[in-house]
């Protein structure tokens, strides 16, 4: 019998060949990182099941684990492609182009026929999660669809712009429309859309992918609305490029998938194998691997990586006892809803959670609540007022607001003080530490260095656009691991050796996550190579700041991902070896730190004697809004033609927009939202004069040198 | 190997033919980049005086990414400087977009700039990458064949001294006599009328940015400084953030062309001065010792003048992407603004992307401290400052220079802050 055996990323597979080349038997499971595990049960079943004998079947082995287990096995190697393209060519002799995808990963294989002789070209890229299967699954994890995703379709959605080159711009993206009420499906068929385009993009090379056409791996088997956009797709292709069908042939039906689209890898590897001569991949038993598993990775691991996130258990116990519980300042939370009868209500609208606090006149915390974000920020706003109001919050002495979604929302709930998040973050690290010279804020998204100066943000470094320092992907990794949030860092915490993780963008650390499983390093110890990455990525990489002794002394660690005390525990030793004196600190409300800044400023506007705008509970929890993303929304100030979505909100006094291509009548407001843009906040030209003529209103009142110089220089001048 | 000598790189090139046309009807087309953006009146000035139809002077637009992409791909050439690398976009479209053709593509390598800081600092260099660029954005139309040939334009890019007037007569005329048929006086006149010029065009706009500060003082209202290089006014390359926050209701100065006038400069630094601490208002040698780059002197000058003007609560200093002039000048110009209050605001590493949500969040950050601290700081700044302020007491004769009515500044504005 020949065995062949696919060592994927995220899966492994296998097939198991009569000697007459027929399929016995097959299987498919993900490791969760286990790949060596997987290996071994995988041997077993098929010894015990199968009578897969050593000395006289064979193995080969393919995939990115390949390379460590078959010495073990005895089994030979056969490169991924070579063994792709080996079975297509036996199975489907009249395929031309092959897309594989694999989890982080993808494929594509050409196939031509030149005088007689058929050549292959092969394009492949493992660098970069654009256009493979973790790009969708990612995205869908985060919008709670992940199990629903081989149902999602493609076709009959509007389609929405997705950045289609990374995972991480993707969800960001996704994001952004999420929050602009751009319902899950769509969202879904873009990123099917982003995903073919990518692929084509990428990895065609000025070839035209010629039917009929072969669709392989998990994503392009499981995911129906992948297969309909890659058909959608290539029937426009080929319409373009007048490529003749086959007589009585639809497009439709030159687009296949076969049932067993993920062993193709490991049914090309037996094929292959066959024609090599006999004693090649001659199975050695599992003895050796089980002893690999057991003993021989850790010896390997050890000669590379170093010692754990820490050196001794009284040292670690120290750091537990100053860090565990941050002193939260004791107030009065005897009297609540008393107290609670003269607060500020501050708000920080985020991308994962919406947070709301209550601070008292005198500045004390007494209530915090939160949202997890349904992605729309006007129901996030009713569920946290709502949770205020049945605190015992009758009629607050103003309203505070920041986040990504205070923009939408400050006329909607009255806010007093909007605040943007550098200011309420500044605000709030200041209250509970007035010497603080750093505010480090690690969120699930993004990551936020803000330098103190004078009372006032003398600058920052926001990085939404690079995953590698922040919360999000540690928890991403967590989650291929089956690790529950709350255990994160006492995993990490166990690890006695940690692998040597490379500094950067987030899609190669995944490969390298990768590269450190093939060696062996379990998901403790890579989750503490990523906590121990993390401050290297958050201030060098994400931040740029490579001296950090001159941003100052002492340094407030806050935000969701710092509540990870393994990533505390990498911050203050990271933080240390740069300045040995160093102070640092875990702000006691470490997630609510912005909604305590926007309340702060909510107070101050008080203290001056301004009366507060905020609409009252009533009027948010009767808001009633729809949702319009049409072709009527898209915006047509310049080529980019950003997808726009507008909100229209029911709101007493609302000043309808009867002059708008989406009519609105009067007591409506229209939130525009997925601008890229300040422009595509004005709807079309008529809203735009009005805003031209207050530009220059204000320029003219307040006038500025350049502006002259601009107008006048290029000129002959005219004394 | 011998090392190539200063005239080689820069020395006479082989004379191009003359135009055969008469000078009125010759058009000629400047990149609107660089030190042009400091320059330009005396270009206007110099070519008008000569007989050049103004209407046939062109610039090229201001820069922005479709301008690169539409005239300067397949010409780039490779340079760190963003500035000097977009000169490629202008060249492009100076040679293919014009209506009505050019003859002459004058992009001169200024090396040296006219300067208020002369004759208190070292030097007024120009950054020698950006003296150097025409030469390297050249070869990029040389690559394949000679683009100015094919085109039928004139490429003339003479080695200019502009901070040493007496030289520059010389220099025009040697890399201009050919092809416009120069002679020596008409030349000596022309580069006389161009200094002419741009010194009005100065005097001009300090008179406005005077006006802006009487305004500031009489209202106590708080304004901007912007800190940059005069091509960080280029909307594509300073990306307008002026004008984001201009929005908010700031009046906006820029260091190239603050008043400076003999009242002004005594208030703010006279007590200095009789002091010994330094030996004139422009004197920046007690923070800037090596002063020979003149944007750069200009930029630690502008630091002092933002620590001491009362309006001024604000500095926003603007730098390309990694700027090696602008580089050492960072913690100096913070330390400086900084040490009377003053808030002090980096927009570092401007290329070709707008960093759109990036400046949005700085605009609102910056804002919200201006509104917060601008009254404290107006009034502390003010009591350092000794007695009555010389814009609020000059007469309206004797100050300096009154500015046209069309200045834009309306004597009492109702608009709330």
């Amino acid at each position: 019998m020949d065995c062949g055996l696919d060592v994927g990323s995220t899966t492994c597979k296998y097939v198991l060949c009569s000697d007459t080349g027929e399929m016995i038997a097959q299987r498919y499971e993900r490791h969760g990182s286990k790949q060596a595990e997987k290996v071994l049960e995988f041997l077993v079943e098929l010894e015990e099941r199968y009578t897969f004998t050593p000395q006289r079947d064979r193995v080969f082995l393919t995939g990115s684990g390949a390379g460590v287990i078959a010495p073990l096995i005895g089994g030979k190697v056969i490169q991924e492609v070579v063994a792709v393209a080996a079975a297509v060519e036996r199975l489907h002799p009249s395929v031309r182009f092959v897309s594989e995808i694999g989890g982080e990963d993808m494929k594509t294989i050409f196939f031509k026929e030149h005088a007689g002789s058929k050549n292959k070209q092969v394009f492949m890229q493992s660098a970069c999660s654009g256009g493979t299967g973790t790009f969708i699954e990612k995205t869908a994890r985060k919008l709670g669809v992940a199990d629903q995703l081989p149902r999602m379709r493609y076709a009959g959605y509007t389609l929405h712009k997705i950045s289609s080159k990374c995972g991480i711009f993707a969800e960001a993206d996704a994001n952004t429309l999420v929050k602009a009420g751009v319902s899950i499906e769509e969202i879904i068929a873009s990123l099917f859309e982003a995903v073919v385009y990518q692929n084509l993009a990428t990895l065609t090379k000025g070839n035209t992918p010629l039917p009929e056409v072969l669709l392989l791996g998990g994503p392009n088997l499981f995911f129906a609305g992948l297969q309909e956009a890659w058909r959608v797709h290539l029937r426009r292709l080929w319409q373009e490029r007048q490529v003749s069908l086959p007589a009585g042939r639809d497009a439709e039906s030159l687009v296949l998938v076969p049932d067993n689209a993920l062993y193709y890898a490991a049914l090309g590897c037996v094929t292959l194998g066959r024609s090599e001569p006999p004693q090649v991949g001659l199975y050695q038993g599992y003895g050796k691997l089980r002893w690999w598993i057991d003993e021989g990775q850790h010896e390997q691991k050890k000669r590379e990586g170093s010692t754990g996130l820490w050196t001794t258990a009284e040292e670690l116990e120290q750091f537990k006892r100053h860090y565990q519980s941050p002193q939260r300042p004791s107030h009065a939370r005897s009297t609540p809803s008393r107290a609670l009868s003269a607060c500020v209500i501050g708000c920080d609208f985020g991308s994962t959670t919406a947070k709301a606090v209550c601070l008292s006149p005198e500045k004390e915390v007494l209530l915090t609540c939160y949202a997890l974000s349904k992605g729309n920020p006007i129901e996030d706003a009713k569920s946290l007022f709502a949770q205020i109001q049945a605190a015992g919050v009758r009629q607050p002495l103003g309203v505070g607001i920041t986040g990504y979604g205070a923009e939408l929302l400050k006329n909607i709930i009255g806010a007093d003080a909007p605040v943007v998040e550098t200011v309420a973050h500044a605000a709030a690290a200041l209250h509970f530490f007035p010497d603080a010279d750093c505010i480090c804020d690690v969120g699930g998204v993004d990551v936020k260095i803000l330098i103190l100066k004078n009372g006032t943000v003398s600058d920052f470094r926001l990085n939404s656009q690079c995953s590698s320092g922040n919360g999000a992907f540690l928890q991403g990794v967590a989650e291929r691991f089956d690790i529950p949030l709350e255990e994160m860092a006492q995993r990490a915490f166990a690890a006695r050796a940690v692998p040597t993780l490379t500094m950067g963008c987030g899609v190669f650390l995944q490969s390298d996550i990768v590269n450190q499983q093939r060696k062996g390093w379990q998901a403790d110890e890579i989750l503490a190579g990523l906590c121990r990455i993390l401050p290297l990525n958050v201030w060098v990489y994400a931040g740029g700041l490579n001296n950090l002794a001159a941003v100052g002394k002492k340094f407030v660690l806050q935000g969701g991902t710092h509540k990870n005390l393994a990533v505390v525990k990498a911050q203050v030793d990271f933080i240390r070896s740069k300045i040995p004196d160093a102070e640092i600190v875990v702000h006691p409300y470490s997630g609510e730190a912005g909604a305590i800044g926007a309340a702060l400023c909510a107070l101050e506007r008080w203290e001056s004697g301004e009366p507060t705008r905020f609409r009252g509970f009533a009027v948010i929890a009767g808001l009633t809004y729809r949702t319009t993303t049409a072709p009527a929304t898209v915006c047509t100030w310049c080529p980019v033609h950003c997808q726009r979505t507008f909100i229209d909100v029911e709101i007493p006094g609302g000043k309808g927009r009867a002059w708008s291509k989406v009519p609105l009548p009067e007591g409506w407001e229209r939130v525009i939202a997925n601008n890229s843009c300040p422009k595509g906040l004005v709807e079309d030209v008529n809203e735009l004069r009005a805003v031209k003529a207050e530009l220059e209103r204000i320029q003219h009142a307040y006038p500025n040198v350049a502006e002259m110089v601009r107008k006048q220089a290029f000129r002959p001048y005219a004394p | 190997m011998p090392i190539p000598m200063w005239r080689r790189w820069f020395g006479s090139k082989p004379s191009a033919p003359t135009l055969h046309k008469n000078r009125a009807a010759i058009r000629v087309g400047i990149p609107k980049v660089l030190n042009i953006w400091s320059t330009h009146q005396f270009w206007l000035g110099f070519l008008t005086a000569l007989g050049i139809r103004p209407s046939n002077i062109v610039f090229s637009s201001d820069t922005s990414e479709e301008q690169y992409r539409e005239f300067g791909k397949g010409w780039g050439t490779v340079d760190c400087c963003y500035p000097v690398k977009s000169i490629s976009g202008h060249y492009g479209e100076l040679l293919f977009g014009q209506k009505v053709k050019i003859d002459l593509l004058l992009s001169p390598m200024i090396y040296s700039l006219p300067s208020f800081l002369q004759g208190h600092v070292i030097d007024t260099l120009s950054c020698p990458r950006v003296m150097a660029a025409p030469e390297n954005i050249k070869s990029g139309f040389l690559k394949e064949r000679d683009t100015f040939a094919a085109t039928g334009v004139h490429y003339v890019s003479p080695l200019v001294s502009l901070g040493e007037p007496q030289l520059v007569p010389g220099q025009l005329y040697k890399a201009l006599r050919d092809v416009l048929g120069l002679d020596k006086q008409e030349t000596a006149r022309a580069v006389a009328q161009g200094y002419a010029s741009l010194e009005a065009f100065n005097r001009k706009m300090r008179a406005h940015a005077r006006e802006i500060l009487t305004w500031c003082a009489r209202e106590q209202h708080p304004c901007l400084l912007m800190l940059g290089r005069p091509y960080h006014m280029d909307p594509g390359i300073g990306h307008e953030i002026d004008v984001d926050l201009q929005a908010h209701g700031y009046p906006v100065l820029w260091i190239q062309y603050f008043p400076c006038d003999a009242d002004v400069l005594e208030w703010l630094f006279g007590a200095e001065l009789r002091a010994g601490q330094i030996r004139s208002p422009f004197d920046i040698s007690d923070v800037w010792s090596s002063s020979y780059s003149s944007n750069t002197n200009e930029i630690l000058w502008g630091a002092k003048v933002a620590t001491r003007c009362p309006w001024i609560t604000c500095v926003v200093h603007l730098s390309s992407y990694e700027c090696g002039m602008d580089q050492p000048t960072y913690t100096p110009v913070q330390k400086i603004v900084e040490a009377s209050g003053t808030l002090y605001f980096k927009f570092g590493d401007l290329d070709a992307t707008k960093p759109a949500g990036g400046v949005k969040i700085r605009v609102q950050t910056i804002v919200h401290y201006l509104r917060k601290y601008s009254q404290t700081l107006i009034a502390r700044k003010l009591a350092w400052l000794p007695g009555p302020c010389p814009l609020l007491t000059a007469s309206e004769d004797s100050s300096p220079q009154r500015v046209e009515a069309d200045s834009g500044i309306p004597a009492r504005t109702a608009v709330a802050g």
